[in-house]
């Protein structure tokens, strides 16, 4: 079955969910030619949210990505908790995540973010450039260094600094 | 422009070897048509690797 990472996004504005679009997707978004293969949001931690983001979860049929043959799916606990939820949808991978880089949460990063339309009537909020580039930075492991020369040349040819 | 004066140098790369042609040409796509884009890439590359058993 193919994966479809637009199907993904669509199930989450579609069902109300309040996130933010951060990691290699939001990068691709905005113009950086990488291949990646999953979803990552920040989430909002409000326990309405939390009960919208689990019936998309549950209509994307998503489970526990390090065993998928168990069918574990993620609880009210497991997202209100802290941390990364590593999923598998029938769309394909889905991360969740409560924080990144120096704990900064959805209500922080929703005014770094900006909205984007990637279809008919779906807008989601894009984590951007020049914050994802300072998370790299922050972060500072091989695979996040790696990433910046061509973080930094996309915001340099999209006219950022 | 005088005579002598250097046209400007167009490179394909940055000084740091990143591909600014394929920066160019992303950024000359739509979000929509980007995150199109990516995706049927991770489709191919899926089935390029389920072709090889991995």
């Amino acid at each position: 079955m193919e994966f479809s990472l637009p199907a993904i996004l669509r199930a989450l504005v579609e069902g109300r969910v309040e996130f933010v679009l951060v990691g290699g997707v939001a990068a691709v978004l905005q113009g950086v030619p990488i291949q990646t293969y999953d979803v990552d949001i920040v989430f909002s931690q409000e326990a309405d949210n939390l009960t919208r983001a689990l019936a998309v979860l549950e209509s994307l049929d998503a489970v526990f990505r390090i065993q998928p043959s168990r069918r574990l799916r993620p609880s009210v606990s497991h997202l209100s908790g802290s941390g990364h939820i590593n999923l598998l949808s029938k769309d394909g991978p889905l991360d969740l995540l409560t924080n990144v880089g120096e704990n900064l949460r959805y209500g922080d990063l929703i005014g770094l973010s900006q909205p984007m339309r990637i279809g008919e009537g779906i807008v989601i909020n894009v984590l951007n450039l020049k914050t994802l580039i300072d998370l790299k930075e922050q972060l500072g492991g091989e695979k996040d260094l790696a990433m910046l020369p061509i973080l930094r040349q996309t915001l340099r040819e999209s006219g950022g600094k | 422009m005088p005579k002598d004066a250097e046209p400007e140098k167009l490179t394909d790369y940055s000084e740091d070897g990143v591909d600014l042609t394929l920066i160019r040409w992303m950024l000359s796509l739509t979000p929509q048509e980007r995150l199109e884009f990516l995706n049927e890439r991770v489709n191919e590359i899926r089935a390029i690797r389920e072709l090889n058993g991995i």
